[in-house]
């Protein structure tokens, strides 16, 4: 089973919220991985004070042009949905490379054998690393200059899915564009994490829109509860049929656990309980599916 | 001029600064905001604004559709798409699953059928414009959700917004940008003349305004660092070190302060709620630091 944790906004706390259920699953005998998809900004590794291990390049095709056999058709560049191949006046293509997507739409239109041959690129890594804590996690990380984060939550998902034991969480980035939706796919359960801001409150429903649309069931987890009014919070979660499962409030102890990289579900402090409470409140959704 | 304003991660206050640095550019500085951030778009809630005076439809995400009748159900379509968006329904049917779809259209070439799978247009969000209470405009843009390619809604956004700077002229465009380092944030630094970063003293913040930086780099701008939340993390140097290793000169430090949620709570930028504050006092020695030595 595969569930996920999103938010919406940047910085509500997704990251803290995942780490530190994964922890308290585990402490309570759930087996699980957690991959990290938010591959623009991946953390979790740092929240855990673990650092990333056997990586894996993910290798990207972009299309090498063979100039003698090339017949200067055009067809690559007409097909190209990126604009990635440009064309000279005499239709001899060139490619900008941080603009392939890796489709092989070209070489799928391309009417001459051998004339568009595999090369690759590399556009980010992905990481298996154990931590002390029971669990393994799987991190994606997209190259910096690179656009397109999508290959990399599909890499770094898929990876995830061959070393999984039990349960997968996965992290999401921010926002509710195509690339969360792919990292939540699959998922029987959606945690949303917010905080009760305007802000928060604005970006929350666009998550639970998504929730939504995926006929995924979704809780809501309030993180700096005391920072705003939850009442909003909670109007909002009523209409999209969404249930507020945990509120954390604003706790200089979770700044200090988070910026020192030891999970605070691993400590006596009472905020260690509310992750406990999420933690059983999952394994019973999960009723032991996992 | 063009100023980006990134950060890498997010929730480390780019927004809540940024709208404050505006309210205190207003008087001496003529200039358009542009809100990058078009998947969780809150510049626009910061600065109260609550009408959008002008509002265009993007259409232009494409998303491959199969048309069932004529489907033979032979699968290629779900072998070969690359992000593994095609999915099978109860019914045995092939589908696209349309929050997912990158609209590359390798489906469509490799189906065997002709005119079963279709590429269409679809509307990927919608860009909008307001002039705020405080006199100068504000771009802003709201990516669909599940849809694709948020940076090509940035990129029109700030077409817009260079349009604006003529027709108003307008001496300068302050760009906040998105969390993260991709399609969105590469928009949002690319053509800008200067970029500022804004982290805060955490391991995590440290990790993402790094990778931010190697974008910046990429377009050889010259960059910026804000600290915020200076004091949360005593005793954590790793800003301060990476910045004086790479010359990244430090506009200033802003502490923790409650008076930042309740501001955004009040939606106003901190500096106009509660101007003696020790966040407000701090960024408006940012922002005298910003005149001086950035917008001159």
């Amino acid at each position: 089973m595969q569930i996920a944790v999103s938010g919406g906004k940047g910085g509500t706390g997704k990251s803290t919220v995942a780490t530190n259920l994964a922890v308290a699953l585990r402490k309570i005998g759930v087996r699980l991985t957690l991959a990290d998809l938010d591959v623009e900004a991946p953390n979790d590794h740092i929240l855990l004070g673990v650092e990333l291990a056997n990586e894996e390049p993910v290798n990207q095709f972009m299309p090498r042009f063979d100039y003698s056999k090339c017949t200067k058709c055009r067809k690559c560049a007409e097909v190209c949905e990126e604009h990635a191949i440009v064309t000279l006046k005499d239709g001899t293509p060139f490619l900008m490379p941080t603009l392939c997507s890796g489709c092989r739409a070209c070489e799928i239109v391309c009417p001459v054998p051998g004339a568009i041959q595999e090369a690759f690129r590399v556009i980010g890594h992905t990481y298996v690393t154990p931590t002390p804590y029971g669990f393994t996690l799987v991190t994606g990380k997209l190259r910096e200059g690179e656009e397109r984060s999508m290959p990399l939550v599909v890499a770094a998902k898929k990876r995830a899915e061959e070393v999984r034991e039990g349960l997968l969480m996965v992290d999401t980035a921010a926002g509710t564009g195509n690339t969360v939706s792919k990292a939540v796919e699959g998922s029987k359960l959606l945690i949303a994490v917010t905080e009760p801001t305007p802000l928060g409150i604005h970006d929350t429903e666009l998550i639970l829109q998504l929730g939504k649309l995926m006929k995924i069931p979704t809780w809501v987890v309030v993180n700096r509860s005391d920072l705003g009014d939850v009442g909003k919070v909670r109007e909002l979660a009523e209409k999209y049929g969404a249930e507020i499962v945990a509120e954390i409030p604003y706790s200089e102890n979770i700044v200090k656990s988070y910026v020192e990289g030891k999970p605070i579900a691993l400590t006596d402090y009472p905020e260690a309980e509310i992750f406990k409470g999420l933690a059983e409140r999952v394994a019973e959704f999960l009723g032991g599916g996992a | 001029m063009q100023v980006a304003i990134a950060s890498g991660k997010g929730g480390v206050g780019k927004s809540t600064i940024t709208a404050s640095l505006l309210y205190l550019l207003k008087d001496d500085y003529s200039f358009v905001a542009v809100d990058a951030d078009a998947e969780a778009p809150n510049l626009g809630l910061l600065l109260g604004v609550t009408e959008w005076e002008e509002e265009r439809e993007h259409i232009g995400a494409k998303i491959a559709r199969i048309n069932t009748e004529s489907c033979v159900r032979c699968g290629i379509c779900y072998e070969r798409c690359p992000y593994g968006c095609i999915y099978i329904d109860d019914e045995g049917n092939y589908v696209v699953n349309e929050l997912t779809c990158e609209g590359c259209n390798v489906c469509g070439l490799v189906c065997p059928v002709a005119g079963t799978i279709t590429l269409e247009e679809v509307r990927s969000g919608v860009i909008r414009k307001a002039t705020t209470k405080y006199g100068f405009p504000l771009i802003s843009a709201q990516l669909d959700v599940g849809r694709p390619e948020s940076g090509k809604l940035v990129t029109e956004e700030k077409e817009w917004a260079a349009k604006l700077m003529k027709e108003l002229n307008l001496e300068h465009m302050i760009v906040d940008s998105a969390a993260g380092i991709g399609c969105q944030v590469i928009a949002s630094l690319g053509g800008a003349d200067v970029a500022i970063l804004i982290a805060e003293p955490t391991p995590a913040s440290l990790s993402d305004v790094q990778r931010a930086y190697k974008v910046v780099q990429h377009f050889r701008e010259p960059a910026y660092l804000i600290i915020n939340k200076a004091d949360i993390n005593p005793g954590f140097t790793g800003l301060e070190e990476w910045a004086e290793k790479e010359g990244i000169p430090i506009l200033g430090r802003i502490p923790y302060d409650r008076a930042v949620p309740e501001s955004m709570s009040m939606l106003k930028p901190v500096v106009e709620a509660f101007p003696e504050a020790k966040a407000s006092k701090a960024i408006v020695e940012i922002a005298e630091v910003i005149k001086r030595e950035i917008l001159g």
